[in-house]
């Protein structure tokens, strides 16, 4: 249980609002991995002067993070993966002998077997080598990352969507619908994920995509949720808010043009984050044996199906765990360097 | 600071509730048999599978079974497998094991990552700091079991320093699997100790404790540390709390008979009132934890007593 | 075991000395957006039982003149030139042991804003007691009870039921004479306060300004208030040094400078005050902003925005010099002496 957790696992059950601002803040800014450029310590200098342009928080942000290269690569690489989930099979090629051994059956090259070549350590003609049916490592890793990107996308894009509204109207309107949403929040997030996953994924027989995905929506969707309300409720505060209150603006105005274009950053930066926890999160299912089934083709049951075999055949548990690797960290970084370029006291 | 206790306190228990009722009801909705599970091929009368049915509760509607399972709760009744071992004992063994590992992997995440996040926090963007950015996130990146893994076959195997599974008396054998199951925590600790150091550091009251011409180890050491211990002692509280309430998957890889490993077998099994009986468990212990956190964190700042 | 005062407090000084003088001093800070030149060769001087008054806009440097004395500038800011002497000896030439033993017990500095210039978990006679348990080498009980008398004599009442109350528990002026009893507690010389009343209400503003004033008469400590607001000024003023964009460019006592202001600056300053007596009208500011400190003007660094000035010669080639233009005053523009004419002020001849 403790072994996969949700970031945000510093609030504690009710927390009081405002310093559940400032804890969420703070476990956000602890993601930070780039010290802020040379900070400005007087007041005298920030004060004074005129800006050139009009300055706008992504705007802002998008200009800083142009110019940094961990953003780059960590951007790059990330289009690379959409790129090798979009085709895999014409990455596969940059492995000549992998794929024309795959492709011996073009239909399903990543499931093509050939029993005698079992756990073959890799080679210059097969990078990674073979897995223990038989199959071209090299294609299967490839072929993983598809599924890998849909779950991760899929299950944090609901999960923002679902943030974004129930975090509106808990902020928003406060009283009652922020008692029932909080509660709810509670009751999800005391479920412990790696264990309530377990549970609820052995009760469902088929166990597809789109179950893995809905139980991993189910159990991330408290912490987005959180995030948002705390934005709603730092910026419904705002003087600028009280001013368009007085000159007739309408709830949905304000939420809209207001509130949400800045307070929506925090919850952007976790659901960064996030792509690449899910992602680590279907391959801890996967090792437990509840995630996804065969025939899917995941990193997390390549791993899984490593483990008999770990000290004879490394090569099993290491390209999966690998790609893996990178793909989360990418993900991690991408959120990080968000974070700074959003973080207006870094300026 | 009474209305505080108490509101915390009334917060609690509908959560617990809602909680323990959704598990409860997922197991419910476990496919397939249990009672015919247990005997595995041999025919058992239709009277004998009624009188089993009737001992568990199998035949009432899920409210009522969860209403009798609660009633049995309070009076440390977690129910039977179907084997007629009582749940309790079997939490009673195996939760030691877990609690050892729990504690284990507390001290280190909790020292290292304390430590990490002070050296970092006080040198900001020097050598110490970035190095302290750099490993963390490389070990968040690399999910718990891969992490494991390779553990095992780095420290176990190659160098041969830890066991690589199972438990043996004293401490030793826990070293490994707690450094792995406190990994994750580590870096969030480390990371949150640095931020929040950093940020306390840059505050109005720092540059008054210095205005007044304390030795900085005071300003630091008494008055920065002070604040910004805050939310990590937050954390480490609740970490406690999930800790202690199992690790699946490190006891998974490490083979420790512990409670997650049990409840993982329990799934397998079909033995639900296992399952549950742990889950619920785990879950009274998380909500403690929370409760013992908000109440710590009352006494750490003041603010929040008065309100 | 009681430590002694610094050896600084026992120092006499003679007449011709003041308790406290700036010469030249420069502090600039080398960020990674430019280097930011926030205080441009500035001279005062402070006597015992004197209040200096440092008036200016956000970002003329006043707030940083201060923290060069205190020693508080940190990286990326640096002393880039200039002296500090106190009692003759100069601080910046101090190592850094004693120059910490002087902060805080000889020379010292309260903020504005108390609820966040306050530790919030620490009790406010914690807070206070500090300053003894540090400098004095009190236990922690003596100095609580020093704590209190102090509470006492900044009037916060039934200070002996408060003494372990935290800074939030108090209202604004409360915390506020809790700062400025952390700021007397060691009878320092010279008492630097930024901003004493800015984050406080009117009626508390005038308290706190005449608690500060009698303080000062009790113990004729040196009083530097840096501020912004014209009004303080002139009720607890006795001279005051204008600063604009890093440097000096008036200094006169107050009644001087309030009657018949000797730069545009101040001039423009005194006129964007609405008074009572004033009927109707539109509010006169001075148009613009002031500069980046990145990016200082040419010659005169108010020229932009002065209505008196004429380029290129000599307000943008030149810059004006701090100079005596009538006994005891000085003002730093090409044209003080026409300015002082025209409002009836006799000069010295040129």
């Amino acid at each position: 249980m403790s072994d996969q957790r949700p970031a945000g696992g510093a609030d504690t059950l009710e927390p009081d609002d405002e310093e559940a601002a400032r804890q969420e803040d703070l476990l956000l800014h602890a993601a930070s991995t780039q010290p802020a450029a040379g900070a400005l310590s007087a007041a005298t200098a920030a004060e004074g002067g005129v800006s050139e342009y009009q300055a706008s928080l992504w705007g802002d942000a998008w200009r800083q993070l142009r110019r940094k290269p961990l953003f780059l690569i960590a951007a790059g690489l990330l289009v690379l993966f959409v790129a090798i989930a979009l085709a895999p099979g014409v990455f596969a090629q940059v492995c000549n002998s992998c794929a024309e051994f795959a492709n011996q059956d073009p239909r399903s090259p990543a499931n093509f077997a050939d029993l005698s070549r079992s756990v073959e350590t890799p080679s210059a003609q097969h990078w990674f080598g073979f897995d223990i049916q038989g199959r071209d490592y090299f294609t299967r890793v490839l072929y993983g990352t598809r599924v890998s990107l849909i779950i991760g996308f899929l299950v944090v894009g609901v999960d923002v969507v679902i943030a974004l509204i129930l975090g509106c109207i808990a902020g928003f309107y406060g009283r009652v619908f922020d008692s029932i949403i909080g509660r709810g929040a509670d009751i999800w997030f005391a479920l412990p994920t790696t264990l309530a996953g377990l549970v609820f994924l052995s009760v469902l027989d088929n166990r597809g995509l789109f179950q893995v995905s809905a139980v991993l929506i189910f159990l991330g969707w408290p912490t987005l949720m959180r995030l948002m309300r705390s934005s709603v409720l730092a910026g419904k505060e705002a003087d600028y808010v009280q001013a368009a209150r007085a000159l007739g603006a309408s709830d949905w105005r304000i939420l809209r043009v207001h509130i949400l274009p800045n307070g929506i950053a925090p919850v952007i930066v976790y659901a960064t984050i996030s792509v690449g926890i899910i992602v680590s999160a279907e391959a801890a299912l996967s090792f437990l044996g509840v995630g996804l089934q065969l025939p899917s083709i995941s990193w997390g049951l390549m791993i899984a199906d490593s483990q008999g075999r770990l000290l004879s055949s490394p090569h099993l548990l290491l390209f999966p765990g690998a790609f893996l690797s990178v793909f989360v960290l990418c993900f991690i970084v991408l959120g990080d360097q968000l974070r700074d370029a959003l973080d207006p006291r870094l300026r | 600071m009474g209305r505080y206790v108490a509101r915390r306190l009334l917060q609690a228990i509908p959560v617990f509730f809602g909680a323990t009722f959704i598990v409860f009801a997922m197991v419910y909705l476990i496919p397939g048999d249990p009672i015919r599970a247990l005997n595995g091929e041999r025919p058992i009368s239709e009277s004998a599978q009624a009188v089993l049915r009737d001992r568990y509760n199998l035949d009432d509607p899920l409210v009522v079974q969860y209403a009798k399972y609660v009633g049995g709760l309070v009076t440390g009744d977690f129910g039977e497998t179907f084997r007629g071992q009582p749940v309790w004992d079997i939490i009673k063994e195996k939760f030691p094991v877990t609690a050892k590992l729990a504690l284990a992997a507390f001290i280190f995440e909790g020292v290292l990552g304390l430590l990490a996040g002070i050296l970092a926090g006080l040198r900001r963007g020097s050598f110490m700091d970035n190095l302290v950015l750099v490993s963390t996130t490389f070990i968040v990146a690399i999910p718990v079991f891969v992490l494991g893994f390779v553990a095992q076959l780095v420290l176990g195997v190659q160098v041969g320093w830890f066991p690589i599974a199972g438990i043996q008396e004293g401490w030793y054998s826990y070293i490994l699997p707690a450094m792995v199951l406190g990994s994750l925590s580590l870096v969030y600790i480390a990371r949150l100790t640095r931020t929040s150091l950093v940020e306390n550091l840059r505050s109005d009251y720092i540059r008054t404790a210095e205005a007044k011409g304390l030795p900085r180890r005071r300003v630091v050491g008494r008055h920065a540390l002070r604040n910004s211990l805050i939310p990590v002692v937050t954390f480490l509280g609740v970490d406690l709390g999930t800790l202690m309430a199992g690790a699946i998957i490190t006891e998974g890889i490490f083979n420790i008979p512990g409670v997650g490993r049990e409840v993982f077998l329990a799934v397998g099994s079909q033995e639900y009132a296992v399952v549950v009986g742990i889950v619920t468990a785990g879950i009274l212990i998380f909500i403690l934890m929370n409760l013992v956190v908000d109440l710590f964190y009352a006494v750490l700042d003041p603010r929040i007593r008065y309100e | 075991m009681r430590k002694a005062r610094t050896a600084l407090a026992d120092i006499e000084f003679g007449p011709s000395q003041h308790l406290l003088e700036v010469r030249e001093l420069a502090v600039e800070f080398n960020t990674d957006y430019g280097n930011v030149h926030a205080v441009n060769g500035i001279n005062y001087t402070l006597d015992a039982g004197e209040t200096l008054a440092i008036l200016g806009e956000s970002g003329s440097g006043k707030t940083v003149s201060a923290l060069a004395i205190m020693g508080l500038i940190d990286r990326p800011g640096r002393i880039a030139e200039g002296q500090i002497l106190y009692k003759g000896i100069d601080l910046l030439t101090l190592p850094t042991a004693e120059r910490r033993s002087v902060r805080g017990a000889e020379i010292a500095m309260i903020f504005q804003d108390a609820l966040s210039a306050l530790n919030p978990v620490f009790s406010v006679g914690d807070q206070i007691a500090e300053m003894f348990v540090v400098h004095r080498g009190m236990s922690k009980k003596e100095g609580m009870r020093k704590a209190l008398e102090l509470m006492d004599r900044v009037r916060i009442p039934s200070a002996k039921e408060r003494l372990h109350d935290y800074p939030h528990q108090f209202s604004g002026g409360m915390r506020q004479r809790v700062m400025i009893a952390i700021g007397i507690s060691l009878d320092p010389d010279i008492l630097i306060a930024d901003e004493p009343s800015t984050a406080l209400d009117v009626t508390v503003q005038a308290q706190i300004m005449e608690l500060l004033k009698s303080l000062q008469e009790e113990t004729q400590m040196g009083l530097i208030l840096i501020t912004h607001d014209l009004g303080v000024v002139a009720e607890v003023g006795d001279k005051v040094c204008v600063m604009y964009a890093g440097k000096i460019v008036e200094k006169a006592s107050v009644s001087d400078v309030y009657e018949s202001p000797a730069h545009p600056y101040t001039e423009r300053l005194m006129n964007s005050i609405p008074r009572v007596n004033q009927k109707g009208g539109r509010l006169d500011p001075i148009k613009g902003s002031p500069p980046s400190l990145m990016n200082i003007p040419h010659g005169c660094p108010f020229h932009p925005r002065c209505p008196r000035a004429r380029i290129p010669d000599p307000c943008r080639s030149e810059v004006p010099p701090l100079r005596e233009v009538v006994t005891n005053r000085l003002s730093a523009c090409h044209f003080a002496e026409e300015l002082l004419a025209e409002e009836g002020v006799e000069v010295f001849a040129t």
